[in-house]
């Protein structure tokens, strides 16, 4: 600690540049984990609420909830502790000016996927329905009549709750009522109740036995199954690995190139008998310093940041996430140093004081 | 006991076709308190005899001893750490750290070694080398003969049995040279230490208990009395 800490206090410019640059990487690591986090969450937001098991699909859905269609008496909740019918149905909903694709899903009020109502009252009349705050922060309002795209009905905005996104659509839990009219209008009546699935809670979901037309699928199947999550999240992931590479490149050159201008210096220590462990381990904590001190200021940079997007860029932070993350990065770089050790190690005090 | 011994060493030199002996074969004994000078023309071995005695490369045959031990064979981290322990070095060129000023030099060296010249000495050192003042200061700031007395500071620092110098003066006017010289006269007179100098200044000699001179590698122990050059002596 003590050659590297002097060394980059005597050599401000050159180490803060290091810094900037892991800083720079930090931050678009921290960044990319904070989008994929909150496009993920723009995905599965509603279903991670619900605090489920799994669900159960047709086996024809290929776990497409709005593929999949079921009779309301197809399961009768055996091997479950709980379950909940779910019926559902996408559609673009206006108010004034207002405009927003919505998942309306039909529940029953007592089913345990019903929201918590942050904000007025929970659905009571066919045709009301509670609301996923972000069409608050759009402009809606409680009390605000919804014309729907396709239908000729509208719907009413009774209250708001929070975390409630599906397929990045917010999503109106309303009753099976509410949702039969939105589906199929004025012969609503004479139509049959059909459900999209149903939502179970239970030790071990391999005990549930259902019909051989129907599936049981894990929450996290269900989630990754839905159009574009995966291919979405792997991209980014993979992005996120890429700087990991990069950051370790980068300092690996960096280090290097410093190791190198420094042979006849160390070479003089070596000479002296300073061993190369000791050489090493001051280059190794010298990198661990930079990337630390970098990986801290991306950190603050890009909360900082998050204080100033708009509402509309889905950047959601996960501290855990940011936290490994940050630890990867340090690692990595670590490792980076570990290249320049041999260099280290090969100096010939000899050559280096000219003897 | 001789501090520093070495048996039937030489050292052979090949490049290509060709082989150079830079060191032919010689024996060599220095006491504890000898000032010993080494001079010889430019190529004739100097550097060569001083990095062997000092274990910084092996010789081609025979043995090194420092304070009765073999350092011929050992692995270079034993040597490395024989070097610390027993061997200062006081190098041609500045042999400082750039990054460091003088007191983190001598710092750097606790870090690696225990068992230092106390305080109380250091500071003696200091006054006696005229560098007490300039313990804040980089390499870079301070002079040539300067950066050569905080090199001879951080030698005797670590309170070797021997002390190795590859013409120390060669970057100092004569009265910084003398001055030098004088040091390492007191750190072999007071402290019983081996002082080796190599030099091709021949008025360095009048200081030497000892003067070897070293033509083509071969290394030969001057008879003459040293004192009959110390016409030059300015004090
Ligand atoms: N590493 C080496 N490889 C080949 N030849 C060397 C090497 N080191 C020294 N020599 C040769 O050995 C001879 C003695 O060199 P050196 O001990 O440095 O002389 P001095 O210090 O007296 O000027 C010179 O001819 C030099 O070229
Ligand atoms: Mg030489």
């Amino acid at each position: 600690m003590f050659l590297a800490w002097n060394e980059m206090k005597n050599n401000k410019l050159r180490f803060s540049l290091i810094v900037g640059v892991l800083t720079l990487v930090s931050y678009l690591v921290f960044f990319l984990s904070g989008l994929a986090n909150g496009l993920e969450n723009l995905n599965k937001e509603a279903v991670v609420k619900w605090d489920a098991d799994g669900i159960i699909l047709t086996e024809e859905s290929d776990i497409n909830l709005p593929q999949s269609s079921m009779n309301p008496d197809e399961y009768d909740g055996n091997g479950a502790s709980e379950y909940a019918t779910l019926g559902q149905f996408n559609a673009i909903a206006t108010s004034g000016e207002q405009k927003s694709p919505v998942a309306i899903f039909g529940i029953s009020e007592d089913e345990f996927i019903m929201p918590d109502v942050t904000e007025g009252r929970a659905f009571k009349y066919t045709g009301e329905v509670v609301a996923d705050d972000s069409l608050r922060e759009e402009g809606f309002q409680i009390g605000d009549e919804l014309k729907l795209s396709s239908v000729d009905e509208t719907l009413t905005i009774s209250g708001f709750t929070e975390d409630a996104r599906f397929n990045a659509s917010p999503v109106l839990y309303g009753s099976f009522e509410t949702l039969q009219k939105v589906r199929f209008g004025d012969s609503a009546e004479n139509r049959d109740y059909k459900v999209n699935g149903f939502v179970v809670r239970t030790g071990n979901l391999d005990e549930i036995e259902v019909a051989d037309s129907l599936q049981v699928v894990p929450t996290q199947t269900f989630i990754e199954g839905m159009p574009g999550y995966s291919e979405q999240s792997l991209t980014l992931s993979f992005m996120i690995y890429f700087l990991f590479i990069i950051s370790a490149v980068i300092l690996a050159i960096f280090l290097y190139v410093l190791t190198i201008q420094k042979i006849s210096i160390f070479g003089v220590m070596k000479a002296q008998g300073v061993s190369s462990g000791y050489l090493a381990k001051s280059v190794v904590a010298q990198t661990f310093l930079l990337a630390l001190a970098g990986t801290i200021i991306g950190f603050v940079l890009t909360i900082a940041t998050g204080y100033f997007l708009p509402a509309a860029v889905p950047v959601a932070f996960n501290y855990m996430d940011m936290l490994i993350y940050g630890a990867v990065l340090v690692f990595v770089s670590v490792l980076g140093a570990l290249f320049s050790i041999q260099t280290i190690v090969k100096i010939d005090p000899l050559e280096a004081i000219g003897g | 006991m001789a501090l520093l011994q070495l048996i039937n060493v030489n050292k052979v030199f090949k490049s290509g076709q060709t082989e150079i002996e830079a060191l032919k074969t010689t024996s060599f004994a220095a006491e504890g308190g000898e000032l010993i000078a080494i001079i010889g023309p430019s190529g004739s071995g100097k550097s060569t005899f001083l990095t062997i005695a000092g274990g910084l490369q092996s010789p081609s045959n025979g043995e090194v001893l420092i304070n009765g031990q073999d350092i011929t064979h050992l692995k270079e981290k034993q040597r490395a750490s024989i070097r610390l322990q027993e061997i200062g070095f006081v190098l041609q060129s500045s042999n400082l750290v750039p990054f460091l000023n003088v007191q983190q030099q001598l710092q750097l060296l606790d870090k690696v070694k225990k068992n230092n010249m106390e305080a109380e000495k250091l500071k003696e050192l200091y006054d006696s080398l005229g560098i007490a003042d300039l313990m804040g200061s980089f390499p870079s700031d301070l002079s040539g003969g300067q950066r050569q007395r905080v090199a001879i500071a951080k030698a005797l620092y670590t309170n070797p049995s021997i002390i190795l110098a590859d013409e120390p003066t060669a970057s100092l006017d004569s009265d910084r040279a003398f001055e030098v010289m004088e040091m390492l006269k007191k750190a072999a007179t007071n402290n019983g230490k081996t002082v080796i100098v190599v030099t091709h200044d021949t008025r360095l000699i009048q200081y030497c208990d000892k003067v070897y001179k070293i033509t083509d590698g071969q290394l030969k122990q001057e008879v003459s009395n040293a004192m009959e050059s110390s016409s030059f002596s300015n004090h």
